[in-house]
């Protein structure tokens, strides 16, 4: 087919979009069922403690309590994990951070389970505390679970070349520590679900605001001990997830389907959102040390790093997360000798998981950072220092992977993003050779008349940018596949469904343009099937930006297999010649000497007569990749994606305040298929890229969260973030719906990276711990309160 | 129990509750309008925005037993009849909505802006829905939205 | 979560100020209700033998903003909207008008109150500032008696005011600035809406020919409860406001806050930015 695409590229209004916006589309806590009762959860103030006896006595008789659930409830597998099954659904030994649920109470009144709660007494021993990860590999320090034999979750370890001769070769060496923070997901929508017993034969449906319904049937099968088909997860309309609605929602999945089967009656769990930031995984907090070895000319000799994850009180998703740490920490720079441990462990903090970046935004704030100030040591500009380095096509990645079948535009996404802000000039003439910032000594608080800032230099401008490269999907993490299905009705109408989940960024209208542009098709022909574990094809998790590229793949496939059938059928139907054309376009059928279009309709109520069956599976499985665990080497990724960000800030050095005015993304996501999902991708991630770097934080005192509502703990507003450009490169690939790839991870990784060289470039200070908060900006280091005040306790 | 009477969606309703349970309770568990969402409970995120009055209230801040006789305006009761709202199709064209549990207080407050206000610059919008948080977007397709429904309204040649 | 409550609506004031005699031990007044509702929701100790709310949203008497020739009289209950949307407020009060606009949300500002703003007295309260710097006075009523003070004298320490339980904050009266004052309002927060205050500064100055004639100076956030600095204004007066002076009262401010305040967690970041931004404030209006 060789025209210009019809959908593909061009603004399609959201498949679900008119639900959403007349209030009708169901999210998990819009269910409802006869019968219903709700759960309420049983915690208690402690971060790290033994369980000696839960005393029930105070409620068991209480008229408003219906059942109480603990551990003993449990028919199969108690403790449960992504990876690793370390955490009980029901925490009846001991409770390893204050979110931790010992047991669960159900009743009508979800008002009288939370005054019924309190009156549950438990008799509990303190156990000593871990809350720093830095101690946590000690010898004395205390086990989190003393099963695992360590506190190590897992280690990483990449070698590649002789970093120690790099060193020796190097005119100049680097070594410059970075920390990053505990951040939330800060979804919208709270979590919520539903579990409700079905006739024997059927076991159980669980109805909720669930990222990957697949993983979460694992779970509530293996909890339950069904078989995997006597689960069925239907997906509500997702209130957001940013890989945030993950094993959370598998373990209250779980908890809310003990109940009904114990019960015999549907249960809903939803949680308010203090119990939502207590209880529900974050980003990893990383320290990341790097060495590095560089001649005058920037060209990078050797890099050592090490990093070492908090992985909190779980294992959860932390393996994986710094595994794409290990292979992406160098950034995108071609280096001979690299020698990189990424270690994640156990302490009593909250646990960390899954968050969109997935153990890049930590690396790149790192690398990024490094590469400005060696840009500054050497006298070179930002870009010229990423130019020395960067890749090309054919460069060797820190894993030995020769980058190839795909157009390698890191180069190109970074001087798209120069020309279009006119970075070098900014850069330069915001250049400052010292620190501009007022330098105080506490132990006199009352500034010196000399430290005080003059109205006209309050403000000081700057600009700053960061790159990336970002490998696309699961890579060697494991299976890589996604199957859709797709039935045409005789009318040309169709049914579309494909495994991955929607995730509210808009994967459902993606495919449907995909089927759409196959067909020739307008999108509003095809109706999108709610996800139901009952009758889709697993197709793995909605993860690692792999919904276009993966699912779009199953999608292309599948409808192809059906547009192969339609033309066959057309073939014989005309007689056609071989080298006749058959284009399928405008809701029609048209062929190379036939004087009139057939419509779509037409062909497919033909194809129903002939007994054609237009229904189908189809299936896109990605092509292999290959790991070496020891060393780290390996075909990590089977493609990649690049991206540059550049941002302008203003920084009010009187209170640190930094002003992101904009922000000018550039971004190869290869093939754009759904523009209004791509743009809203890019607007989104960098809020979040920005609230990350500039103010959001969760943190605890003692394992407590302080930040449990968004009164403290806050996020972006409409007010916070100027301008958003995006600018898209469309580099070609063979993989891929039409070489369509990855964006919504990387618009994220990049942007507090670029708004911390932006504000070394307006201040001539450079900040190696995010967020860069008013403190932070002022004074070097972070102030926490004494008091929980409405903490976790 | 105590008896209200108040206005919903146009329509005159009398209803028996409990007065201390709030009004997002009451309109999602009596009345089944559910486009009303609670994202926080504390009157920080906006999602729970209903019109009171004409003017955007958080629902969760509200209880039943203050709104007898008022009149409150619910994301099911702004389009006319089946007819979108000038502003839910701009959503719409503009990709202004993701994952959609913010859209119908977002809606809402950008509605009672242009009641008030038909011709906001892009300060007054981004201040009309200042109480809205939103998570997935941004802000940027929904503050477009807002701006070329206000211009649709300021040239009645346009069909709306 | 709320568990048993009665709210009743009074149409006068008599019949709220009844109730509040009758019902005198556990009753509590609701007006925008957004302190109060999430307050009962998380079963704050503040309102455990609350059995009453009353809403007092329908009282015509505190409802209203009125202007004569001496002063401005703002209903106690009036919303921060309403007062926004009052020209009164935005001509002859810029103050009180900037720091309201600076509260919450459109939806906050649609419900709450300005005497809800400081019945609690919470440090951050952000019409306070402004409020003392404009000399308000507080008129509170009960049943048997009437009274009118000076807001400084209202507000007595963190979280106490001198509002008895039968009384009830009516009007706020605000006489009328000469033409002659210029001053600002300034509030830093963490981000750049719907932000607790971190700091928070009122300033109104009467000079001649760059002499001060009449300084008036007024935190939040950074002392326990907004204050009044009476000594710096006093060491004000008749001062030739050239740069080193300004400097020098910037740092006097500091030093006061730390006499009122002591050394706490933020101090480290609070006392040099209250001083910068003093300072930055003073300039700013000293050319208009």
């Amino acid at each position: 087919m060789n025209k210009e695409f019809s959908v593909v590229g061009k603004p399609v209004i959201r498949e679900d979009g008119l639900d959403k916006v007349t209030g009708r589309a169901k999210f998990a806590d819009d269910y409802k069922f006869p019968g219903m009762l709700h759960a309420v959860m049983l915690r208690i103030s402690s971060a790290h403690a033994k369980i000696n006896s839960i005393d029930f006595s105070a409620i068991e008789n209480d008229e408003s309590l219906v059942s109480i659930i603990t551990a003993d409830d449990v028919p199969g597998t108690k403790k449960v994990g992504m990876i690793k099954n370390d955490q009980p659904i029901f925490c009846n030994e001991k409770v390893v951070t204050p979110g931790d649920v010992l047991a669960m109470i159900v009743g009508e009144s979800e008002a009288k389970l939370h005054e019924l709660v309190k009156k549950i007494k438990v008799d509990f021993t303190p156990l000593p505390l871990l809350t720093d990860p830095k101690k946590s590999l000690e010898t004395d320090a205390v086990l989190i679970h003393p099963v695992e034999g360590s506190n190590l979750i897992i280690h990483h370890p990449l070698r590649k070349g002789n970093v120690e001769k790099g060193f020796a070769e190097s005119e100049f060496v680097l070594e410059q520590t970075y920390s990053t923070q505990l951040i939330e997901h800060s979804y919208l929508e709270p979590e919520a679900v539903v579990a409700i017993p079905l006739e024997t034969s059927l076991g159980v449906k669980v109805i909720g605001s669930i990222q990957n319904p697949f993983t979460t049937r694992r779970f509530v099968s293996e909890v339950l001990n069904f078989p995997l088909s006597k689960v069925r997860i239907q997906q509500a309309h997702l209130g957001g997830s940013f890989g945030g609605k993950d094993d959370i929602m598998c373990i209250l999945s779980a908890r809310a389907a003990v109940a009904a089967m114990k019960i015999n009656r549907p249960v809903k769990i939803r949680y308010t959102r203090e119990e939502s930031i207590l209880e529900s995984y974050k980003r990893h907090p990383y320290v990341l040390n790097y060495k590095v070895g560089y001649n005058k000319s920037g060209k990078i000799q050797a890099m050592k790093i090490d990093i070492l994850a908090d992985g909190g009180a779980y294992a959860s998703m932390s393996p994986f997360v710094t595994w794409r740490t290990v292979v992406q920490a160098t950034g995108p720079y071609e280096i001979e000798n690299v020698h990189t441990d990424v270690r994640a462990v156990y302490t009593n903090n909250p646990y960390t998981g899954a968050m969109r970046g997935f153990g890049s935004p930590q690396p790149i704030f790192a690398q990024e950072s490094l590469m400005d100030e060696i840009a500054v040591q050497l006298n070179m500009t930002p870009d010229e220092i990423r130019k020395v380095n960067g890749y090309k096509s054919g460069s060797i990645t820190a894993t030995g992977q020769k980058l190839q079948n795909h157009e390698v535009n890191l180069l190109t996404v970074l001087e798209t993003a120069e020309e279009d802000t006119g970075f070098r000039k900014k850069w330069l003439e915001n250049k400052k050779d010292k620190s501009q910032l007022i330098e105080y000594d506490f132990s006199s608080p009352i500034i010196n008349e000399s430290q005080f800032i003059s109205p006209d230099s309050l403000i000081k401008k700057g600009i700053g940018l960061a790159v990336s490269f970002r490998g696309c999907s699961l890579g060697a993490e494991g299976t890589d596949a996604a199957s859709a299905y797709i039935s045409i009705q005789n009318d040309g109408s169709v049914y579309l469904d494909c495994g991955l989940a929607e995730n509210g960024q808009g994967l459902r209208t993606t495919y449907s343009i995909i089927a759409a542009e196959v067909f020739g098709i307008s999108t509003d022909q095809i109706i999108y099937l709610e996800l139901d574990t009952g009758t889709t094809p697993d197709s793995g998790p909605t993860v690692a930006s792999r919904a276009t590229l993966m699912g779009g793949g199953a999608v292309k496939a599948t409808a192809e297999i059906l547009r192969k059938r339609l033309e066959e059928l057309i073939r014989s139907e005309w007689n056609l010649k071989s080298d006749d054309e058959i284009v399928f376009q405008n809701n029609q059928v048209l062929i190379t000497n036939h004087q009139s279009p057939i419509t779509f309709k037409d062909i497919c109520k033909l194809a129903y007569q002939r007994g054609i069956s237009l229904a189908t599976i189809g299936w896109y499985k990605s092509p292999s990749v290959g790991w070496d665990e020891h060393v780290g080497q390996g075909d990590a990724y089977f493609t990649y994606v690049y991206g540059c960000q550049v941002a302008e800030v203003r920084v009010n050095i009187a209170t640190g305040e930094i002003y992101v005015d904009k922000v000018t993304a550039v971004h190869d996501a290869g093939k754009v298929i759904n523009m209004l999902g791509a743009l809203g991708q890019v607007y989104g991630g960098v809020t979040q890229g920005a609230g990350y770097g500039i103010f959001e934080e969760v943190t605890t005192d003692k394992g407590f969260i302080r930040e449990l509502n968004f009164d403290q703990y806050t996020i972006p507003t409409s007010k916070d973030i100027g301008e958003i450009n995006p600018i898209f490169v469309e580099g070609k690939d063979i993989y891929g719906p039409w070489g369509a790839k990855s964006l919504g991870e990387p618009t994220l990784e990049l942007t507090a990276a670029a708004i911390s060289n932006a504000v070394y470039n307006a201040v001539g200070k450079r900040f190696f711990k995010l967020p860069m908060n008013l403190e932070e900006v002022l004074l070097s280091k972070k102030l926490r309160p004494e008091d929980l005040k409405r903490g976790s306790k | 129990m105590t008896e209200i009477k108040f206005i919903v969606n146009g329509k005159n309703v009398k209803v028996a509750v409990e007065p201390y349970i709030r009004l997002i309770d009451l309109l999602r568990e009596k009345f089944d309008l559910t486009g009303t969402k609670e994202g926080c409970g504390v009157g920080e995120c906006g999602a729970c925005t209903v019109l009171m009055n004409g003017r955007a209230v958080n629902s969760c801040l509200v209880l039943a037993g203050q709104i007898d006789g008022n009149e409150i305006l619910t994301i099911e009761g702004l389009a006319n009849h089946n007819a979108l709202h000038p502003l839910q199709k701009n959503f719409l064209l503009h990709g202004a909505i993701q994952c959609g549990f913010c859209t119908p207080g977002m809606v809402l407050s950008a509605s009672a802006l242009l009641n008030k206000n038909p011709n906001p610059d892009e300060e007054e919008i981004k201040d009309a829905i200042a109480g809205n948080l939103c998570r997935c977007t941004g802000y940027k397709q929904i503050i477009e939205a807002v701006k070329e429904t206000a211009k649709e309204i300021n040239s009645p040649s346009k069909q709306l | 979560m709320i568990s048993s409550l009665e709210i009743l609506i009074p149409k006068n004031l008599n019949e709220a100020l009844s109730l509040l005699v009758e019902r005198k031990n556990n009753c509590r007044i609701i007006a925008g209700g957004t302190d109060v509702v999430p307050g009962l929701q998380q079963g704050s100790n503040r309102f455990a033998n609350s059995e009453l709310l009353i809403d007092i949203n329908r009282i015509p008497e505190i409802k209203s903003i009125t202007q004569t020739r001496e002063k401005i009289s703002i209903g106690g209950a009036e919303t921060f909207s309403d007062m926004l949307q009052n020209q009164i407020v935005k001509e002859e009060l810029p103050l009180l008008w900037k720091a309201c606009s600076t509260i919450g949300s459109v939806q906050i500002r649609n419900r709450a109150t300005i005497a809800g703003n400081f019945v609690n007295n919470a440090p951050c309260a952000d019409t306070v500032p402004a409020l003392l710097v404009y000399n308000a006075t507080i008129e509170v009523e009960s049943l048997s008696s009437k009274k009118e003070i000076s807001i400084g004298e209202f507000l007595t320490g963190p979280y106490k005011t001198k509002l008895n339980k039968d009384e009830i904050v009516t009007r706020i009266n605000i006489p009328i600035p000469s033409k002659e004052f210029r001053g600002d309002f300034y509030k830093l927060g963490r981000r750049r809406a719907v932000a607790i205050s971190r700091i928070t500064l009122a300033v109104l100055t009467k000079t001649q020919n760059h002499m001060i004639d009449e300084i008036r100076i007024a935190s939040g956030a950074v002392t326990p409860i907004g204050i009044r600095f009476s000594d710096l204004e006093k060491l004000a007066k008749g001062k030739y406001a050239d740069d080193k002076f300004l400097k020098l009262l910037s740092q006097k401010l500091g030093e006061q806050i730390l006499n009122v305040t002591g050394l706490r967690w933020s101090s480290e970041y609070k006392l040099p930015v209250v001083q910068q931004m003093f300072y930055q404030l003073l300039k700013e209006i000293e050319h208009g």
